[in-house]
C-alpha cells in the first residue's frame, strides 16, 4: 500500500510531504531527492528502488509527484493514483506549478487527507470531493447537506447526489482520439494504433438513465442478429450516424463497425448489462468526467502522411525534402500541424525554404520545426531545407525519425457514436427534449516517420 | 578590434550564468544546444574572428566540456589561439588542450610545432605556460620531441630562475610518464647535477627531486650529486653558513630541500671519502642535537617541519648503517618520541625503529625500550600505532627476549583486533620456533595459540607444529599428552582438533599406558568432537582412526563399526565415502604386519624455510624488516605451498588415490604427503624453478603440475605403447569464476617432430571452487630429449593471468617393461658395447640408500627391476622398451650401490644412439 506522497518543486525541496505508514521513514524523503532528483546520472525509470522502498514517481511541468511503497505493490494503480490526483489538484486550483502548490497546500494536505486511507486508495472523483472539501473556508453545513454528503460518499450511486435541477437539459460528448504511427522511410506502417477516450460533460436534472450505442463490431452485430430488439431509431437525433438498423444489410456492418481491442468504462456504467447485452447505459454524474477508454489497432484512417527525402552531399552539406499529403475529406480541415525534423547535431547552418506555413531552425532542440495553422483535406505541402555541417568523423548521426503533431475533426478509428438516450422516470422529461452535442477530435500521439 | 572591449567576455558570462538559470536538466540541454550550433556557425571555416572572440568562443566550449558533453570541434581553433600574442588568449589555449587533449596525430604535431615556438620565445611566461602544458598532458611522443629543448631551458645560464624550476618539474614528469623515451645526453649530467648549488631555493628543490628520479635510473651517471648533496646540506643545516639561512619555515631552514636532500643520499651507500664522510655525519649530528633543543615556537608546523628533517635523517642512518653512535643516538631519539603525546610521531618512531632493530649496531638500543613498547602495545588507542608495536616486538625479538615477548604477545592476542590478529598469530608461531630453547614450551606456546585465536591460525600454522613434532623425536610422547589434554576442552577449536587428531594419530601409543589415556579413551575423546568438524577434518580423523587401528588392535571393531557407519559410509562427501570403504576393506583384508607396513610413523620432513615466512611476506611485503632486502627475488608462488606441511587439497588428494591404486592396488595414509623421494626433490630446493618440480614426474603418472593461489592444475597419464593419454585437471580455488580460460601444450624446435600433441579443447569458464577437465593424447614419434611447454591463460576478477611451465613429458613415460632371465640379459647387455651406446655416470647419492627405495623407484621409472641377476644382490639391473612410432628402442641398466662411499654408478645401454645419455641425465640425480 502507499506508504506516503511527497511534491518536491524542482529544486528537489520538498513542497508537500503526507505520510500515510509507519514503514515510511523521515529519511525517504531524502533518500528520493538524493538518489533521482539530484542524481548525476538522469534516472530513466520511472520507479526506483531506493533501500528496499520503491519511489514511484512522475513529472509535471518542473513539480515532481512521488508515492513510496515499503510493500510490493500493484505499480500501474500507483500512477493510475498519481495522475488521478493530478488531475483533481488541476481541477482545483488549475496549472500545477510550484506557487500553485504553495498557495493550495492546506487544500492539497485536505484532499490527501481524502483521497488515501491508511494509503488505500478512496473516492478519487474530483466532482464529489468538490462538494465537501472546498476552498470557502469554514462555513455552517446545514444538517441537509450533511445528509447528502455522507449519501454521497456512502451510498451506491456515490458519483451523484439527488435533488439536481436545470432548467435547460444538456450534454456534451466528446470523442477524443489519439493516433499513434511509426512509418518506414518507403511509407510502410511498421505500427499503429488509436488510444480513445469518451468525455461527458452532463448538465441533466433528477436521476436519469443513459443508453449509449456505439459502432462496436460485437454490439453492430449482436443487433442485427436480433433486429426486433432494436429501439426506435428516432431518438438517434444528434447523432451523426443515423442508420437504421432494421435496414442495414450485414455487408454495411461489417463496414462501419470497428473492432475495439480494449474498451474501460467510468464507474457509473453497469457493466452487468455490458456483459449480458451488450448495451451501455449509466446514471451519469453531474458535470464532467471520463465515459469510457477504449484502443484500436485495425482499420485506421491515417490523417496525414509524411514523405521525407534526406540526401547527403559530402561530408558538409545535406538536403531534406519534406512533403506532407493530407488524407481526408476535402471538406474538413486540419488544425495545428507541426513538423519536426530532426538535424545532425553538428549543423551549423539552415537555409529553409516552405510553400505553406513557417518553418524555423530550433538549434536547442537540434530540429527544423514546420507549423502551419491549418491544412485542407486531399492536400499536399512541401519543405526543403539545405543544412550546413561542421564536419565530424567520430559519430555518425543515428536520424532519428520525423514527428508530427496535429487536430483533425473526425474520430481516425472510425469510431462514431450511434445515439444517447436519456431517461428520468421521476421528472418526467423525454429523451427528445434534452439538448445533445457531439464531437470528434482525432490528435495526434506519437505520429512518427522514418527518414 | 574595437578597443572598448575588454577582456571581461561578458557572452561567456552570460552563458554561464543562463546556464546556472536553467531549472531542468532539459533546459540546460537546450541551452547548450543552441550555443553549440551557435559556435559552430562562428567557427565556420569562411569567417575570420578575431582573437577574443575566438577565445570566448573557445572558453565557452571548454566550460560546456566541463559540465560533461562531448565536443567534437573547436579544436583548431584552440590550437590557433596558442600562436597568439596575448598572455589571455594563450592561456586559453594552453588551458583547452590540457584539458580536452585530441588524440589525433595531425593535431599533436600541430600542438607540438606551437609549443615550441613558445619554448623557444624570450618571453619567460609563453615559456613557462608552456612548460606547465607539456607536464600536464606530455607523454611519449611530447617526451621524445622536447628531449633537447626542455633540457637546455633547464641548464643553460641566461633562462631565469622561475623557468629553470619549471623545466626541471617539467623534466621530472615527462621522465615519471615516460621514462624510457626520455634520453637525456650525458654531457648535461654534470650540469644538472651543478644545479644543487644553484642559488634559488626553487630551482634547487626542484632540481633535487628531477636527480632523485634520475638516479634511480641510473645511479652510476650521477653519482657526482653525492659530494654536492652532503656540502650543501651541511650549508643548510649549520648555521655557521648563511645559505638560505632566510628561507626558513617556522624557524626550520628549507626544510623541504633538507628532507629531499635526505632522501637523494639515501640511493648511495656511505660516501667513501673521509672529509665528506665527517661532514655528512657532522650534519646528521647537527640534526640530532637540534632534536634535543627546546621548540622554538608552540605552532605545529614548527615541530612538523623539524621531525620530518629529523626522521629522514634517521632514515638515511639507517640506510648507511655504519656509525653506530649515529644510530645508538637515533634510538634514544626515537624512545623520547615513544612517550611523545603526538600519535603520529609515536607512529613514526616505532616504524623506524622497526628497521633500527634490523641493524646488529643499534639491536641492543632498541632493546631498552622493550618496555615501552610492550606497554604501548597495551595502552596505545590507535589500531595502526598497535600494529606498528608489534612489528617492532618482532624485529626485537632475540633468544634473550623471546620467552618474555612471545609471553606479552600471547596476552596481547587475546584483546588484540580482529585485523591484526592472524599475522600476531604467524608472528608469535614463528618467534616461538626460531628461539625456542625448548620444544615443550615451543608446543605449549602453540596450543595455546590455537586454543586462544583458533580462527587466526592459518593451515601453514598448524602444518608446521605437525612437522616439528614430527622431526623431533623426543617432544613426540609430550605432544601426545598435551594434545590430548588440550582435546580435554569442552569447547575446541577446529584446528585444534586436527592437531590432536594428526599427533594421536601417530603417537598416540605413547601415552596409552597412562590410564587416563588408555586408547578407548583416546578414541572416544577424538570421536567425540568427529561430528563437530567440517568434512576436510573429518577425512583427518578418519586416517587417525586407521593409525589407530594399527596401534591399538583392541579397539579394531570399534573403529570398524564407525566405518561401516551410515554417515561416513554412505556420507553425501565423496571424500569421505571413499576413505570410509577403503579404509573398512582394508582393515578387513590385511593382517597385521601389512597393516603395521602401511601404517607406519611418517618418516622426518626435510628441514628448510619455515613456510610461515613466506606466509608472512605473502601477507605483508613491505612491514617485513627483511623483505626489503629480499625482495629482489621473491620466492616463486608455485613452490611456496608445493608440498609443504600434509597437503588437503581436493585435487591432490584425488589425484594421489588414483595414483596408488594404480600401482598398488592399496592405499596409503592420505595425508601425508607422497611417498618419500621425489617429494624431497621436489622441495629440497625451495626456489628452484618449475622445472625442477616437473621432474618428480619422472615416477609418477599423476601429480600436482603447477599450483598457486587461484589455480591449481593436476596431471595424470597413461601410456599404450607411444601414446600417452593425457588428463588435466584445472581446479579453480577461488570464489570467482574464472574466465576466457584457455591452454596450449606445444613443442618447440626439433621436438616438434618428435612429438605429435594431440590436445581436446578446454571449457572455457571455470566456475568458483570447481574443477575442469582436458583430455588428449601425446605421441612419441621419436626419441627426444626437451619438454614442451604449456601455455594457460585466463581472466580472473578482469585481470589477465598467465602461466607457462615446461609440460613433464619425459621418454620413460614411453617404456615398457621387459622381463628376462640373467642369460638373455647379460646376451644383449654384450651385443649393446658400441660406446654411443652406452653411457655410464658415477655419482653421490642424495637420499639414504635404501634398497627398496632404490627398487620402487626403477619400477616407477618404468622399467623392470630383475632380481637375482647380478651375481651382487645390491645390485640392480632391469630392462625396457621404448616404444615409439617409428620404432622400438631397448634400453638396459645397471645401478651399483656403494654404501661405504655413499655412491652410485649407472649404467645404461640402449640401442638407439643418443638415448643412453638422456636417460642417464633424468636418474642421475634421482638416488
Amino acid at each position: 500500500m502507499i506508504g506516503g506522497v511527497f511534491i518536491y518543486n524542482h529544486k528537489g525541496e520538498v513542497l508537500i510531504s503526507r505520510v500515510y505508514r509507519d514503514d515510511i521513514g523521515r529519511n525517504a524523503v531524502d533518500a528520493f531527492r538524493v538518489n533521482v532528483i539530484h542524481a548525476r546520472q538522469q534516472s530513466r525509470f520511472p520507479v526506483v528502488n531506493i533501500a528496499r522502498t520503491s519511489f514511484f514517481y512522475t513529472k509535471r511541468s518542473n513539480i515532481w509527484l512521488c508515492a513510496v511503497a515499503k510493500q510490493n505493490i500493484n505499480a500501474a494503480m500507483v500512477f493510475e493514483f498519481l495522475n488521478k490526483m493530478i488531475d483533481i489538484m488541476q481541477s482545483y486550483f488549475g496549472k500545477i506549478s510550484e506557487e500553485n502548490v504553495k498557495n493550495n497546500f492546506v487544500l492539497i494536505y485536505e484532499l490527501l487527507d481524502e483521497i488515501l486511507d491508511f494509503g488505500y486508495p478512496q473516492n478519487s472523483d474530483a466532482g464529489v470531493l468538490k462538494s465537501f472539501i472546498t476552498q470557502q473556508g469554514v462555513r455552517p453545513v446545514t444538517r441537509e447537506e450533511q445528509t447528502n454528503v455522507t449519501s454521497a460518499v456512502t451510498g451506491q450511486i456515490g458519483w451523484r447526489r439527488e435533488g439536481i435541477k436545470y432548467r435547460r437539459n444538456e450534454l456534451f460528448l466528446d470523442v477524443i482520439e489519439s493516433v499513434n504511427l511509426l512509418m518506414s522511410q518507403q511509407g510502410q506502417v511498421l505500427s499503429t494504433h488509436v488510444a480513445g477516450r469518451v468525455a461527458m460533460k452532463s448538465y441533466l436534472s433528477g436521476m436519469p438513465e443513459c443508453k449509449f450505442g456505439i459502432n462496436d463490431k460485437i454490439t453492430v452485430e449482436n443487433r442485427t442478429k436480433n433486429p426486433g430488439d432494436s429501439t426506435n431509431p428516432t431518438n438517434n437525433s444528434t447523432a451523426n450516424n443515423s442508420t437504421n438498423p432494421t435496414t442495414t444489410t450485414t455487408a454495411a456492418t461489417t463496414k462501419t463497425a470497428i473492432a475495439i481491442d480494449d474498451c474501460q468504462f467510468h464507474q457509473c456504467v453497469k457493466l452487468s448489462k455490458f456483459e449480458s447485452e451488450h448495451s451501455i447505459s449509466f446514471i451519469p454524474p453531474d458535470g464532467e468526467f471520463e465515459l469510457m477508454r477504449y484502443r484500436t489497432t485495425k482499420d485506421i484512417s491515417l490523417p496525414f502522411r509524411v514523405i521525407p527525402l534526406v540526401r547527403e552531399i559530402g561530408r558538409t552539406k545535406m538536403e531534406v525534402k519534406v512533403v506532407v499529403k493530407s488524407n481526408f475529406k476535402p471538406t474538413l480541415i486540419g488544425q495545428k500541424i507541426e513538423i519536426r525534423i530532426p538535424i545532425p547535431p553538428n549543423t551549423c547552418d539552415v537555409q529553409l525554404l516552405c510553400m505553406k506555413g513557417k518553418a524555423k531552425h530550433k538549434s536547442s532542440d537540434n530540429a527544423i520545426v514546420w507549423k502551419m495553422k491549418r491544412m485542407g483535406g486531399m492536400k499536399e505541402s512541401q519543405l526543403s531545407a539545405e543544412i550546413e555541417l561542421t564536419p565530424n568523423d567520430k559519430k555518425k548521426w543515428n536520424r532519428p525519425p520525423i514527428s508530427m503533431s496535429f487536430e483533425v475533426p473526425f474520430a481516425p478509428s472510425g469510431f462514431k457514436v450511434r445515439y444517447l438516450k436519456v431517461f428520468e422516470h421521476k421528472l418526467n422529461y423525454s429523451d427528445s427534449e434534452t439538448i445533445k452535442w457531439v464531437r470528434y477530435i482525432g490528435k495526434s500521439g506519437l505520429y512518427e516517420t522514418r527518414s | 578590434m574595437p578597443t572598448m572591449r575588454g577582456d571581461a567576455m561578458r557572452g561567456l558570462a552570460v552563458f554561464i550564468s543562463d546556464i546556472r538559470n536553467c531549472k531542468s536538466r532539459e533546459a540546460e540541454l537546450r541551452r547548450i544546444n543552441k550555443e553549440l550550433t551557435n559556435i559552430r556557425q562562428r567557427f565556420r571555416a569562411d569567417k575570420t574572428l578575431d582573437g577574443y572572440q575566438k577565445k570566448k568562443y573557445v572558453c565557452k566550449l571548454l566550460f560546456i566540456f566541463l559540465l560533461g558533453h562531448d565536443i567534437d570541434f573547436g579544436y583548431m581553433e584552440a590550437v590557433n589561439l596558442l600562436s597568439s600574442n596575448k598572455y589571455t588568449e594563450k592561456q586559453i589555449g594552453y588551458l583547452f588542450i590540457s584539458v580536452i587533449m585530441n588524440s589525433s596525430t595531425e593535431m599533436k604535431q600541430l600542438i607540438i610545432q606551437n609549443i615550441r615556438n613558445d619554448l623557444q620565445s624570450r618571453n619567460p611566461i609563453f615559456i613557462n605556460l608552456a612548460l606547465q602544458c607539456v607536464a600536464n598532458i606530455g607523454d611519449r611522443e611530447m617526451a621524445v620531441a622536447f628531449t633537447n629543448d626542455i633540457p637546455r631551458l633547464l641548464i643553460s645560464g641566461d633562462t631565469i630562475d622561475a623557468v629553470k624550476q619549471s623545466a626541471a618539474l617539467c623534466l621530472l614528469r615527462l621522465h615519471r610518464t615516460s621514462p624510457d623515451s626520455l634520453q637525456l645526453n650525458t654531457e648535461w649530467t654534470a650540469r644538472i647535477i651543478h644545479l644543487l648549488n644553484d642559488q634559488h631555493l626553487g630551482v634547487a628543490t626542484a632540481a633535487v627531486s628531477l636527480i632523485d628520479a634520475l638516479v634511480k635510473r641510473n645511479p652510476d651517471e650521477y653519482k657526482g650529486c653525492v659530494n654536492l648533496a652532503v656540502s650543501r646540506l651541511s650549508r643548510i643545516v649549520t648555521s655557521s653558513y648563511t645559505d638560505f639561512q632566510d628561507y626558513t619555515y617556522y624557524f626550520v631552514p628549507a626544510p623541504w630541500l633538507c628532507v629531499k636532500l635526505l632522501r637523494l643520499l639515501q640511493n648511495y651507500p656511505p660516501p667513501d671519502d673521509p672529509s665528506i664522510r665527517s661532514r655528512l655525519n657532522e650534519c646528521l649530528d647537527t640534526i640530532l642535537n637540534k632534536a634535543q633543543e627546546p621548540l622554538k615556537s608552540k605552532k605545529v608546523q614548527h615541530s612538523n617541519a623539524r621531525n620530518a628533517v629529523l626522521f629522514e635523517a634517521i632514515n638515511l642512518i639507517i640506510h648507511m648503517d655504519c656509525e653506530s653512535s649515529l644510530l645508538v643516538r637515533a634510538c634514544n631519539q626515537l624512545g623520547q618520541f615513544l612517550q611523545n603525546r603526538e600519535t603520529n610521531l609515536r607512529y613514526l618512531a616505532l616504524e623506524s625503529m622497526c628497521l633500527l632493530a634490523a641493524s646488529e649496531f643499534s639491536h641492543e638500543a632498541v632493546k631498552k625500550h622493550q618496555d615501552t613498547v610492550i606497554n604501548a602495545l597495551k595502552s596505545e588507542r590507535d589500531v595502526s600505532v598497535r600494529q606498528r608495536a608489534v612489528d617492532l616486538l618482532y624485529a626485537m625479538c632475540d633468544r634473550s627476549n623471546a620467552q618474555d615477548l612471545v609471553q606479552e604477545m600471547l596476552t596481547y592476542l587475546e584483546t588484540a583486533d580482529y585485523t591484526i590478529r592472524e599475522e600476531m598469530v604467524l608472528k608469535i608461531a614463528i618467534l616461538s620456533e626460531k628461539y625456542a630453547v625448548d620444544y615443550k614450551w615451543y608446543l605449549d606456546v602453540m596450543l595455546k595459540l590455537i586454543r586462544i585465536a583458533g580462527d587466526f591460525v592459518s593451515e601453514e600454522v598448524w602444518y608446521r607444529v605437525i612437522q616439528v613434532v614430527v622431526n623431533r623425536t623426543d617432544v613426540q610422547s609430550y605432544a601426545a599428552k598435551i594434545a590430548f589434554e588440550a582435546l580435554q576442552a569442552p569447547a575446541c577449536h577446529e584446528n585444534m582438533v586436527k592437531v590432536a587428531g594428526y599427533i594421536l594419530g601417530e603417537y598416540g601409543n605413547l601415552i596409552a599406558l597412562d590410564p587416563r589415556s588408555t586408547p578407548i579413551i583416546q578414541f572416544d575423546l577424538l570421536h567425540s568432537k568427529y561430528h563437530l568438524c567440517s568434512p576436510t577434518t573429518r577425512c583427518l580423523i578418519l586416517s587417525t582412526y586407521m593409525k589407530f587401528v594399527n596401534l591399538f588392535p583392541e579397539i579394531k571393531h570399534h573403529i570398524q563399526d564407525i566405518l561401516r557407519h551410515d554417515s561416513n559410509h554412505r556420507s553425501s562427501d565423496v571424500e569421505i565415502q571413499q576413505r570410509a570403504t577403503e579404509y573398512l576393506k582394508l582393515s578387513e583384508v590385511c593382517n597385521p604386519t601389512v597393516l603395521a607396513t602401511i601404517l607406519e610413523i611418517m618418516p622426518p620432513y626435510p628441514e628448510k624455510q619455515s613456510p610461515l615466512l613466506v606466509r608472512l611476506k605473502q601477507k605483508k611485503p613491505l612491514t617485513e624488516p627483511e623483505g626489503v632486502t629480499e625482495s629482489q627475488s621473491p620466492p616463486p608462488p608455485t613452490t611456496g605451498h608445493n608440498g609443504d606441511g600434509p597437503k588437503l587439497t581436493e585435487t591432490a588428494l584425488h589425484l594421489n588415490q588414483q595414483h596408488q591404486q594404480q600401482q598398488n592396488g592399496l592405499l596409503l595414509s592420505l595425508d601425508t604427503p607422497e611417498s618419500n623421494g621425489y617429494y624431497e626433490e621436489s622441495t629440497s630446493k625451495p626456489s628452484s624453478s618449475t622445472l625442477q618440480s616437473a621432474k618428480k614426474f619422472l615416477f609418477k603418472n599423476s601429480d600436482i603440475l603447477f599450483e598457486n593461489d587461484l589455480i591449481q592444475i593436476g596431471i595424470k597419464g597413461e601410456t599404450i605403447k607411444s601414446t600417452i593419454h593425457i588428463e588435466l585437471y584445472y581446479g579453480n580455488k577461488t570464489t570467482l569464476q574464472l574466465t576466457n580460460f584457455s591452454t596450449n601444450i606445444f613443442a618447440l624446435g626439433e621436438l616438434e617432430s618428435e612429438l605429435r600433441i594431440n590436445m581436446e579443447p578446454v571449457k572455457s569458464t571455470i566456475d568458483p571452487r570447481a574443477q575442469s577437465k582436458q583430455t588428449g593424447t601425446i605421441d612419441c614419434l621419436a626419441d627426444f630429449r626437451d619438454l614442451p611447454m604449456m601455455n594457460i591463460s585466463f581472466l580472473y576478477n578482469n585481470m589477465l593471468q598467465k602461466i607457462d611451465c615446461p609440460f613433464p613429458i619425459y621418454i620413460n613415460k614411453f617404456i615398457e617393461k621387459a622381463e628376462m632371465d640373467s642369460n638373455n640379459f647379460f646376451l644383449r647387455w654384450r651385443n649393446l658395447e658400441k660406446p654411443s651406446q652406452e653411457c655410464q655416470k658415477i655419482f653421490p647419492a642424495k637420499f639414504p640408500m635404501i634398497h627398496e627405495d632404490c627398487r620402487q623407484k626403477l619400477d616407477d621409472f618404468g622399467w623392470s627391476c630383475l632380481m637375482g641377476i647380478d651375481v651382487n644382490a645390491e645390485n640392480f639391473c632391469g630392462a625396457g622398451i621404448i616404444h615409439t612410432t617409428s620404432q622400438a628402442i631397448g634400453c638396459l641398466y645397471r645401478l651399483e650401490p656403494n654404501k661405504q662411499a655413499n655412491m652410485y654408478r649407472l649404467t645404461i645401454r640402449a640401442s638407439k644412439d643418443g638415448v643412453a645419455n638422456r636417460l642417464v641425465e633424468l636418474l642421475d640425480d634421482q638416488f
